[in-house]
């Protein structure tokens, strides 16, 4: 009882012991509010990745696959619910008659849109893509304006004229100072000859813009052109003859789909049930290989949305792991204030180890006695940490909001990650983490003092003042 | 007959200054009976507190043995020894050792402390609580409970160590020079003080000093000289 009764006496009659407190306080807190407010940025960023990508897709499809007899070989699977296929093509985007603009400078990020020339150009069938994406919310997303605002979204390729029709992300059509009816050129290339051998050739796509489109994710929407698909295949099939000295392509055997066969490169696909998403891959990726014969290595591979998005959702992972660190050398700071605080105060108390000896105390009493101190400290800077933490998580708007009305300076400017409001995603499982790592450190700087106390010789103390 | 509640058989201390083996007790044999007071006398250096540590099992002898009720303290575990010190012997200091933060009433109550868990001691708080006060009016600080070290006279403080020494109803007291200072007025009276409770609890008493006019009140004075008991 003494050692409890001892240590609170001992740190409510010295307020140095706050410095410790508040310091774990403080590193508990920012555990809890930047990790939280990370975490809910992943989950949104997840989300806009999620929305942009296939539950599962089928990609690296060669030329000679029969889209439609894989498309029945998936559809076979009792969680696919849709299928749709895609034409994957690349190019820079440019008005006739001039150079594309420059590359982007070093560091501009594609997360945001970017502002780089270069894009990819997915070829959908609109009818398809809305069964297995938002491609319809994408089009009639009232942050468009009508001037660049779709004319028909349930035929967003149809055409007067014999230009391409093609849908343009929404920041870069105001970006670009775009608008509906525009004309542009896609400077593209092409391989022409068969597999392993041939030469590129330049491509110029003649293209009119349909409309924008908008999803949340900006990386998305900047470098992503939406064409129809068998427009697409036409286009690139126009320029795609095979050269002189090139053998004529075989059907089925060589680089060139069947007669009368669609182009299809990708083929998106939804699940009834996306939380069983890797175990349907994995059959998927059967089926694929079956179908195709794996006659090539490396084609018709099947890969999650998170899989496809890997490397980016990894490199925020990366970041998110890094700043724990950051934040635990916070921690382990604050621990070695503690450690300083309880280390003055041993010394002070070395006369109280001679008479609590020679009342019935042991070394193991004193050690205890420190402790406790040590605990309590932490266990009062955790809580609060934990409370302050989780409530600053919760209103982070509404804080921010009031940093804006107050000082005019906004910490976290939401129209760059296309988010409503600041994201926060308390996690209990990391808090619990927080109070053990907390606890861990403050134990670690409490046994110490509390070691030295044990140590020393009470006649010492006793002897005389 | 009764064995005596305290005794040192033999008993040698040294210390080691480096290389050099100090003696300090060189062969101190002594037995302190029930509600008996015996006076350690000698002068400075003489070895008296050494031997009182040594018998209150703070300081483990050289060489020798110490017997508590006729039964040897020898081989027992840190926590047997802290114990038996918690249960069997009382101290009062020459610099009191009272803990700062605590009030006289908590200083006193800390002894009662040493030994219970924190449920055993909440279990009977009220009780302690009450003996504490007691022992506390007792020894004439019923209206200083409340009081700090700080805000207490020097024998008002040691009174405080009196009473805190009493708690646990030891056998033996021992005290090392419990007035050595106090102003001889204060003195003689937590001199008186100490009789009394002695006579009233039939407790031995061990004390140590180097005041002849204080030692010939014991019922025996043991003289120590250079370590060795001289008369």
């Amino acid at each position: 009882m003494y050692r409890f009764y001892l240590a609170i006496r001992y740190l409510v009659t010295r307020p140095i012991n706050l410095l410790g407190m508040l310091g774990i306080t403080l590193s508990v807190w920012a555990l809890v509010v930047v990790v939280s407010l990370f975490s809910g940025f992943m989950v949104v960023i997840e989300e806009h990745v999620r929305e942009t990508s296939a539950d599962v897709a089928v990609t690296n499809l060669p030329l000679w696959a029969d889209a439609n007899k894989l498309g029945r070989a998936l559809t076979d699977d009792p969680n696919v619910a849709a299928t749709a296929p895609r034409l994957v093509h690349f190019g820079l985007l440019h008005e006739a008659g001039k150079r594309p603009p420059p590359p982007p400078l070093p560091g501009r990020s594609a997360l945001h849109g970017g502002d780089q020339p270069f894009l990819f150009v997915y070829g959908v069938d609109p009818a398809q893509e809305r069964q297995v994406s938002a491609f319809d919310a994408w089009l009639t997303s009232e942050e468009i304006p009508a001037a660049m605002r779709v004319a028909d979204p349930s035929r967003p390729f149809a055409t007067a004229n014999d230009r391409a029709q093609v849908l343009v992300g929404l920041e870069r059509m105001k970006r670009e100072g775009l608008a509906r009816g525009d004309e542009l050129v896609l400077t593209t290339g092409i391989r022409r000859g068969g597999e392993g051998r041939g030469e590129f050739q330049q491509v110029a796509i003649e293209l009119e813009i349909a409309g924008a489109f908008k999803t949340r994710h900006g990386g998305f929407d900047g470098n992503i052109l939406f064409m129809g698909i068998g427009e697409l295949g036409r286009r690139l099939a126009a320029s795609d003859e095979p050269g002189p000295a090139e053998p004529s392509p075989t059907p089925g055997t060589g680089n060139e789909p069947a007669q009368g066969q669609q182009r299809v490169q990708e083929i998106a696909i939804r699940l009834h049930d996306p939380t069983a998403v890797d175990d349907t891959a994995r059959r998927l990726q059967e089926a694929v290989f079956r179908t195709l014969q794996r006659r090539h290595y490396g084609y018709g591979l099947v890969e999650t949305w998170r899989a496809r998005n890997a490397d980016f959702l990894g490199s925020i992972e990366h970041q998110r792991w890094l700043l724990k660190i950051v934040l635990f050398v916070i921690l382990v700071i604050a621990a070695f204030l503690m450690l300083a605080t309880l280390s003055m105060m041993v010394t002070e108390k070395t006369g109280d180890i001679g008479i609590l000896t020679s009342m019935g105390g042991t070394p193991g009493g004193v050690t205890m006695t420190f402790l406790a101190c040590g605990l309590t400290v932490t266990a009062l800077g955790v809580a609060l940490g934990i409370a302050t933490g989780t409530v600053t998580s919760i209103y982070l708007e509404e804080i921010r909001q009031f940093l804006i009305w107050a000082t005019g300076v906004d910490l976290f400017p939401l129209d760059v990650y296309n988010l409503d409001r600041v994201p926060c995603n308390i996690d209990g499982w990391w808090l619990l983490q927080v109070t053990g790592m907390a606890f861990g450190t403050g134990l670690l700087a409490s046994a110490l003092p509390a070691w030295r106390a044990a140590r020393h010789d009470p006649l010492i103390s006793l002897r005389g003042n | 007959m009764t064995s005596p509640v305290l005794t040192a058989r033999c008993v040698h201390k040294s210390y080691r200054l480096g290389k050099t083996e100090i003696p300090v007790l060189r062969g101190v044999d002594l037995e302190v009976q029930s509600g008996e007071i015996v006076a350690l006398l000698g002068a400075s250096g003489a070895g008296k507190s050494t031997l009182l540590h040594v018998l209150g099992l703070l300081d483990p002898p050289s060489e020798g043995e110490i017997l508590y009720d006729g039964r040897s303290v020898h081989g027992l575990s840190i926590r047997e020894r802290a114990r038996l010190r918690h249960d069997h012997t009382g101290f009062v200091f020459q610099f009191y050792h009272l803990i700062p933060e605590l009030t006289a009433l908590q200083n006193v109550l800390l002894a009662g402390m040493m030994t219970d868990s924190v449920l055993r001691y909440w279990s009977r708080r009220q009780e302690a609580k009450k003996a504490a006060t007691a022992l506390l009016e007792r020894v004439g600080l019923g209206d200083r409970l409340k009081h700090r070290p700080a805000e207490l006279s020097g024998g008002e403080r040691q009174r405080v160590a009196i009473a805190r020494a009493l708690l646990a109803e030891p056998r033996v007291i021992l005290a090392d020079e419990p007035t050595g200072n106090l102003d001889s007025n204060t003195a003689e009276g937590v001199i008186e003080l100490m009789f009394e409770l002695q006579r009233e609890r039939d407790a031995a008493f061990v004390l140590v000093t180097h005041d002849e006019g204080l030692a010939v009140r014991a019922n025996r004075i043991i003289r120590l000289r250079d370590g060795v008991v001289v008369g």
